[in-house]
């Protein structure tokens, strides 16, 4: 891979903004569905066709994830259900499956999420002028997580600290391992107490889980709850921030999102696939491949183009425009095939949850005037701020 | 073979099915409204949910342990519940129904 020249050297996917995505994305495609870019530094391949990606997901013997997920997120996350295959990850998935399933996951709405998102509008409530980000889209799934967990508030900001210092592996590798065992030892004092007198909620059901006579060892819950972070709150909320951005710049978006489950159900699919918030996915290929007119090496790091097939104008016409009407079964933003993202359920209900709150406590919420929005971030991708005024014109 | 569906609003959708595809494939190929089979069909999204009925003297093999894991987790489960990802059409489910629950989530 290294004697293959990137495209648009001077563009590193890893580090750089990106604000104009879509645009560079749409010059991309024309030199083919599969090119060379840079990111971190080296040459990779970013797979931008749709079913090209589609077809990369669904093929464990060319694309397996697990080796590329263990070089960089073993040494701080631990074995978690992205570093495993076959068998094992299987049974690992099915012994947490039932805490992610549309019933349960129901549930969550009224008792959990709905409940934080009113937390947070009440610390809008009477102010002209708001960061709609830091005050809302970003705490927001991290607290539903905390809550689920059963962590006490006041230490709510020291979890979103390990939280983020967790991920950062690849750029801190010692800070990185460093707040896992801090993460560990808390949440060790937590597994040990519901262990020894087990209740119905989230970290209890784990540790009485039980599949095919497998259970969860505590290495292993404590490394399931350590992704909970990464793969629920950083996702969600990147892409609560850009459908946000979206719909307060368009009057007529914030009328459906006032309308019914389906309307919303509806947007948030939309957003999901104009601005998914694992914009590019990192996968190192497991095997030698022609692939998409190029020949992918084993040990070779790809870019899985999400947000480029979900905008592959073969598959969503006009895929720029912003239409919650159009038919969206085939967007790649959860991934596919048995590693589809496990969390996909909440996420949505976060995401409807949020804009029926957020509207019916602030029906005339619009963006401050005046204001440069961008979507920045290719590996995670949303907005970082932008004020909102939660009573409209002062 | 000819497939029929019924979705959640009540309107009937004739749908010609291919043998050994499965029914998930064959209704998000016609479009019919909230089958959905996000994953692919690899029982990973529980988005494809539907309540089965074979024709007259024909029957479906029982779900795998998996897809019954997975058919316990969705909505207003019946005991015709089926992941529709996970039914393999054949000549002998000619006229097979799937209504279309209110809603997968």
């Amino acid at each position: 891979m290294n004697a293959v020249t990137p495209l648009m050297p001077d563009i590193d996917f890893a580090y750089d903004d990106v604000p104009n995505l879509h645009t560079l994305i749409d010059e991309l495609r024309t030199h083919g569905p599969v090119v060379p870019v840079r990111y971190h530094g080296s040459p990779v391949w970013l797979i931008m066709d749709h079913g090209l990606l589609k077809s990369a997901f669904e093929d464990y013997d060319h694309f397996d994830a697990t080796a590329g997920y263990k070089l960089i997120s073993e040494p701080s996350m631990g074995k978690t259900l992205q570093t495993m295959a076959g068998e094992e990850h299987r049974v690992s998935r099915a012994l947490v499956n039932p805490l992610f399933m549309p019933v349960k996951v129901r549930s969550y709405v009224e008792a959990l999420i709905e409940p934080i998102a009113h937390e947070l509008c009440d610390r809008m409530e009477g102010q002209r002028e708001v960061e709609f980000v830091s005050a809302f889209a970003r705490p927001y799934p991290f607290l539903v997580i905390t809550r689920l967990l059963g962590i006490p508030v006041a230490e709510e900001s020291q979890f979103m600290e390990w939280a983020i210092k967790m991920i950062d592996f690849p750029w801190d590798p010692e800070g990185a391992v460093k707040a896992k065992a801090e993460f560990d030892a808390y949440m060790q004092a937590i597994i040990d107490a519901r262990r020894a007198d087990p209740g119905d909620d989230f970290v209890s059901r784990l540790t009485q889980a039980e599949y095919e006579g497998e259970s969860l060892s505590d290495e292993r819950i404590l490394s399931f709850l350590g992704l909970l972070f990464p793969a629920g709150s950083d996702t969600t909320y990147k892409n609560g921030s850009s459908l946000f951005a979206e719909l307060l710049a368009n009057p007529e978006l914030c009328a459906l999102a006032r309308g019914s489950d389906k309307d919303r159900e509806a947007i948030v699919t939309e957003g999901l696939r104009w601005q998914p918030p694992t914009a590019l996915l990192p996968r190192m290929a497991s095997a030698d491949v022609e692939f998409g007119g190029v020949h992918i090496a084993k040990g070779d790091w790809t870019l899985f183009g999400i947000t480029a097939a979900n905008n592959d104008p073969t598959v969503f016409p006009d895929p720029r425009r912003f239409d919650p009407s159009r038919d969206n079964r085939e967007i790649l933003t959860f991934g596919r095939s048995s590693h589809f993202c496990l969390g996909m359920h909440v996420a949505r209900r976060e995401l409807e949850t949020a804009l029926r709150v957020v509207f019916d406590r602030f029906p005339d919420i619009r963006l401050k005037p005046g204001q440069t929005i961008e979507h920045v971030g290719a590996v995670l991708r949303g907005v970082r701020n932008m004020i909102v005024q939660p009573y409209g014109e002062a | 073979m000819r497939v029929r569906f019924i979705d959640p609003e009540g309107h009937e959708h004739l749908v010609e099915g291919e043998a050994g595809e499965n029914a998930m494939r064959c209704a998000t190929r016609a479009l019919i409204p909230g089958v959905i089979g996000e994953c692919g069909g690899a029982m990973a999204c529980a988005t494809c949910h539907c309540y089965a009925m074979p024709p007259e003297g024909a029957a479906l093999p029982e779900p795998s342990s998996q897809e019954r894991d997975m058919i316990d987790g969705c909505i207003d489960i019946q005991p015709t519940s089926r992941l529709t990802c996970q039914v393999v059409l054949g000549p002998e489910l000619e006229g097979i129904t799937f209504i279309v629950p209110a809603s997968q989530v």
